[in-house]
């Protein structure tokens, strides 16, 4: 452009700042719009960064960077794989696997991760987007000591990408001192909501949790999606269960139930053990398993494709899947690692309540797994509207 | 000398730098996501179709439901800041030792620098139905506290945590009427009352206005404080949009719900606005009047 | 209005104001009274009180995770609350002494950021930043310090900038004018009359900048990168497990030590003397 493009303006002195301002608002304008464009641009560009190199199992790296829920490893065992390996931890956390998978999306290959914890129903989406690493199995053979059931699960079926690192299942706890009879199924909870627990009822803040327990209850496989009947749990919920809850709390072992906030409270069985184990009244509290069908979620460990430290990363999923730590890690989280054998290691090492960390054959039969499908976006309507209705 | 004062929004020009490309330009591409759509079960946006159905996929009868509840906490809680906090800020603005005002700004402020989950539990104890504040009541005989989860609860949690956003705002507002002024008004036969109501209150209208949409604002786009004591009954709009974004991961719908809420909430914002302007037009002309007499 | 009338009402007010400020102060700091006395629960769970102890706050030494967190949003607060100051008392000034016909274009963008959702921010940032940081090569953009102080930032510059308006607009620009007539530089203008001026406006803008900072958990989850994890983000991922009384432990050594820097911060200006605050107060009242 011609630098003696000068303009000259001839304009009164009262309106000459007038004058001024408006050519540097366009010029506002512009810079604006320039950098909008940009960001259009930016929001087109394709994804950057380098896959990470295959793992042969040659030297360690020094450092191992784990990206996974808060508080959610024995610390001993942390230490001890630092001790004995080399490689220096650090630990960063997410609250939500949403917001896991939306930070490796965009950081497209450099968000400096080597190990993740997504929970199973999300592994099918972290495969298609690119994120997982494809696990080098030779220099994982503490594998072995992963009992089989808990192996080979629906999102993941050869464990090319992830490994069992807790499993749970989902259930209610209610207050023997106003619910005075004996409640077993999702029924007598729907029928315990609307009664003695009226306005003293929380649930999972989870639109699948909350529908799972109109299908669980009428032997609707979970993860359908006729639209009728869904339509049907709409129907329900909104009119039989909303009215009576007083919170959304995924996890009332932390507050809820020692401070007895509630009567009846769906909730996890890690959670729920938590909570009753540490309620100033524990024999107040009685966990219900779901029945007639209830879910299984399971949290694996995974190494993200783009991981800086993959002979670290793989070493330290072959350390932790050891059966010596795999005591430490249950007492310090709640939860079935998935470990054979563990059960017996539990009772020998003095473990309470352990009823609601170890299920029998049968039960683990009635336990389904989830899976995000098209009918998600209605799940969240309806979770919308029960929230809405709820709070009316 | 005044050709060679800078131009009036240099001062400000850093700012709009650092907001325009923070924010201007993220969130503008955001606002573009609206125009977009979900492309299959595992992706987020898509923008190679155009359209405003999202638009109108957003206006559902409950997001009209939950954005009328919204407003009942918002305005219900804006009112109790204003109420509450008010004379905390003008007793230190104005009656408290000028030596400790500083300290009492700092004092308001040290209990947010406690996390906001570790806050909350904090009240959890104290209100719980087996709580310190229900012993408390049942050991002079009253029944036994039951606040947690209900409506009182909400106003509870939005309230103790937007406090310091009303007072800070309202003690600069006093602060700044300065007590000669209000001396001088005193000097010229007013009495207390009147000093206050057309000489601070008029001087601090800015700051409290400020103060007002201090909270108001960002509560009406907040979800989560309303919730932290008051359970389902503290149930507010943001979290449709957080939904979207987050669990639904649908961030052409979010976007859409979210460019909605924030129309609708300037809107709001102007027709409170609107109605404070017309119930403060008396005062605006006590206030002309005093002018007018102090210049003589 | 008999003059009996006046002096019986004038002690009863005066006497009303410090209670109710009292009880509110009280109100405010009741939860944290809770949580230094949870911070001694050997139990575990936060919530449920077993015994008295100090485990808790030993288990801070065996979990370095806590103190990173800890540490990387005091440095990432006192940044962000200094850089919002900056730009937003600049803006106010501008929006209070200089308006004109760019100020409801600025004041609009300032709406705008206070009106949009943190979630909206959070999911925005996240991708420009990588954006930046990586297809830009501004490496700086990479830093986890940077890209938190970025994202605290945004609310804060708004909320300075409307309370130094509020602190500034209206009162006559007569002090500043009679300086420029001086032949004072508007620079010294600035530093010796506009800024005093507004400075109770910018103390209760950084400090709200900070307290925002510290409590930030949306933006900051997003926008953190690996070994620069905050505080509140990891409060809120512990929520899963339960959480440990030595978050209550943690908190109460972060209160312990705010409380300390207050105080030497207190004794410290009370030695220096905020003498032009005074002068700027008194001749404003004038």
């Amino acid at each position: 452009m011609n630098a003696n493009n000068d303009v000259r303006i001839l304009a009164s002195r009262a309106s000459a700042p007038l004058v001024r301002r408006e050519l540097s608002r366009r010029g506002f304008l512009a810079v604006a719009a320039g950098a909008g464009t940009t960001m259009l641009l930016a929001a087109c560009t394709t994804p950057g960064g380098s896959p990470a190199p295959a793992a042969t199992g040659g030297t360690l790296e020094n450092a191992l960077s784990i990206y996974t829920w808060g508080d959610y490893d024995a610390p001993e065992v942390l230490e001890a794989f630092t001790s004995e390996k080399g490689p220096r931890i650090t630990l960063d956390s997410y609250g939500s696997n949403e917001e896991m998978i939306a930070k490796l999306v965009a950081a497209k290959g450099t968000s400096g991760y080597d190990i993740i914890v997504p929970t199973g129903v999300f592994i099918p989406q972290l495969i298609e987007n690119g994120l997982l690493y494809k696990l080098n199995r030779d220099l994982i053979p503490n594998i072995q000591h992963v009992d089989d059931a808990y192996l080979g699960r629906v999102w993941d079926p050869n464990n090319d990408y992830s490994i069992c690192k807790a499993w749970g299942t989902t259930g209610f706890v209610y207050d023997k001192t106003v619910i005075t009879r004996e409640l077993k199924t999702w029924d007598d909870f729907f029928d315990a909501a609307k009664n003695e627990a009226s306005g003293r009822t929380s649930v999972l803040d989870d639109p699948v949790e909350i529908t799972g327990i109109y299908y669980w209850a009428n032997g609707i496989d979970w993860d359908t999606t006729d639209p009728a009947e869904i339509d049907a749990a709409e129907k329900f919920l909104l009119e039989e269960l909303a009215p009576h809850i007083a919170a959304f709390d995924s996890y009332p072992g932390g507050a809820a139930i020692p401070q007895a906030t509630h009567a009846l409270m769906q909730s996890w069985n890690g959670d729920a053990r938590l909570g009753i184990m540490n309620s100033p009244e524990p024999e107040r509290w009685q966990w219900v398993l779901g029945s007639p069908a209830t879910e299984l979620w399971m949290d694996n460990w995974a190494i993200s494709a783009s991981a800086p430290h993959p002979e670290a990363a793989h070493a330290f999923l072959n350390f932790v899947l050891d059966p010596e730590y795999a005591v430490a890690q249950i007492d310090y989280i709640g939860y079935h690692t998935g470990a054979k054998g563990i059960e017996q290691m539990a009772e020998e090492a003095g473990l309470g309540m352990l009823d609601m960390v170890f299920f029998t054959p049968e039960q683990l039969a009635t336990m389904q797994d989830g899976e995000i499908n098209e009918a998600q976006e209605r799940n969240v309507e309806i979770w919308n509207k029960l929230k809405a209705a709820a709070g009316a | 000398m005044r050709n060679r004062r800078l131009p009036g929004f240099a001062l400000a020009l850093p700012a709009w730098a650092w907001l325009a490309v923070f924010f201007i330009a993220p969130v503008g591409v955001v606002f573009w996501y609206s125009f977009g759509y979900k492309p299959g079960l595992f992706g987020t946006h898509a923008n190679d179709r155009l359209s405003f159905d999202r638009y109108l996929e957003v206006l559902t009868p409950t997001f009209f439901d939950t954005f009328v509840a919204t407003m009942w906490i918002a305005l219900a809680g804006t009112a109790l800041c204003l109420v509450i906090g008010g004379p905390v800020a003008y007793w230190m603005a104005v009656k408290a030792p000028p030596s400790w005002r500083g300290l009492l700004l700092a004092l308001v402020l040290v209990p947010f620098w406690t996390n906001f989950l570790v806050r909350t539990i904090g009240w959890q104890v104290i209100l719980a139905p087996e709580g310190w504040a229900s012993q408390a009541a049942q050991a002079i005989g009253l029944p036994a506290f039951d606040i947690l989860y209900t409506r009182a609860a909400v106003l509870l949690g939005v309230v103790y945590n937007y406090l310091p956003l009303m007072i800070l705002p309202l003690y600069v507002a006093f602060d700044r009427v300065g007590e000669p002024l209000r001396e001088a008004s005193r000097d010229l036969g007013a009495n207390r009352l009147r000093t206050f109501w057309r000489v601070t209150l008029p001087l601090a209208r800015p700051g409290i206005i400020v103060g007002v949409l201090l909270v108001y604002i960002p509560l009406m786009g907040d979800y989560i404080t309303a919730t932290v004591l008051g359970g389902a009954k503290g149930n507010m709009v943001g979290q449709m949009v957080a939904a979207q974004f987050q669990t639904a991961q649908n961030w052409a719908l979010g976007s859409a719900m979210a460019v909605t809420l924030i129309i609708v909430i300037v809107l709001s914002a102007s027709v409170v606005g609107a109605l404070l302007w017309l119930v403060s037009w008396p005062l605006r002309r006590a206030h002309r009047v005093m002018l007018t007499e102090a210049s003589r | 209005m008999s003059a009996t009338a006046t002096r019986i009402r004038r002690p009863l007010l005066d006497r009303l104001l410090p209670v109710w400020a009292v009880l509110v102060f009280a109100f405010l700091f009741a939860p944290i009274v809770v949580i230094v006395i949870y911070s001694f629960n050997t139990g575990r769970l936060l919530a449920a009180f077993d015994s008295f102890g100090i485990e808790s706050f030993l288990a801070l030494f065996q979990k370095p995770v806590l103190m990173d967190a800890v540490m990387v949003s005091l440095r990432t607060g006192a940044i962000a609350a200094v850089l919002a100051t900056l730009l937003g008392t600049l803006a106010g000034i501008a929006l209070a002494r200089r308006s004109g016909r760019w100020t409801a274009w600025f004041v609009g963008l300032l709406v705008l950021v206070s009106v949009t959702p943190e979630i909206v921010d959070a999911i925005s940032l996240l991708p420009w930043l990588v954006f930046l940081g990586q297809d830009l090569g501004l490496s700086i953009f990479n830093d986890g310090t940077v890209r938190l102080v970025v994202g605290h930032s945004l609310f804060s510059v708004a909320v300075v900038s409307y309370i130094v308006r509020a602190r500034l607009v209206g009162l006559p620009a007569n002090l500043e004018e009679a300086s420029a007539d001086l032949y004072a530089p508007p620079l010294r203008t600035f530093r010796t009359i506009t800024l005093p001026l507004a400075m109770p406006a910018v103390l209760a803008g950084l400090l709200l900048s900070f307290t925002f900072s510290l409590d930030n958990t949306i933006v900051s989850s997003f926008v953190q990168v690996s070994g620069a994890t905050p505080w509140p983000v990891y409060v809120l991922s512990a929520l899963r497990g339960g959480l440990r009384p030595e978050i209550a432990s943690v908190s109460t050594i972060m209160l312990v030590l705010t409380l300390i820097a207050l105080a030497v911060v207190a004794l410290v200006l009370r030695r220096a003397g905020d003498s032009s605050t005074e002068i700027a107060r008194t001749i404003a009242g004038g």
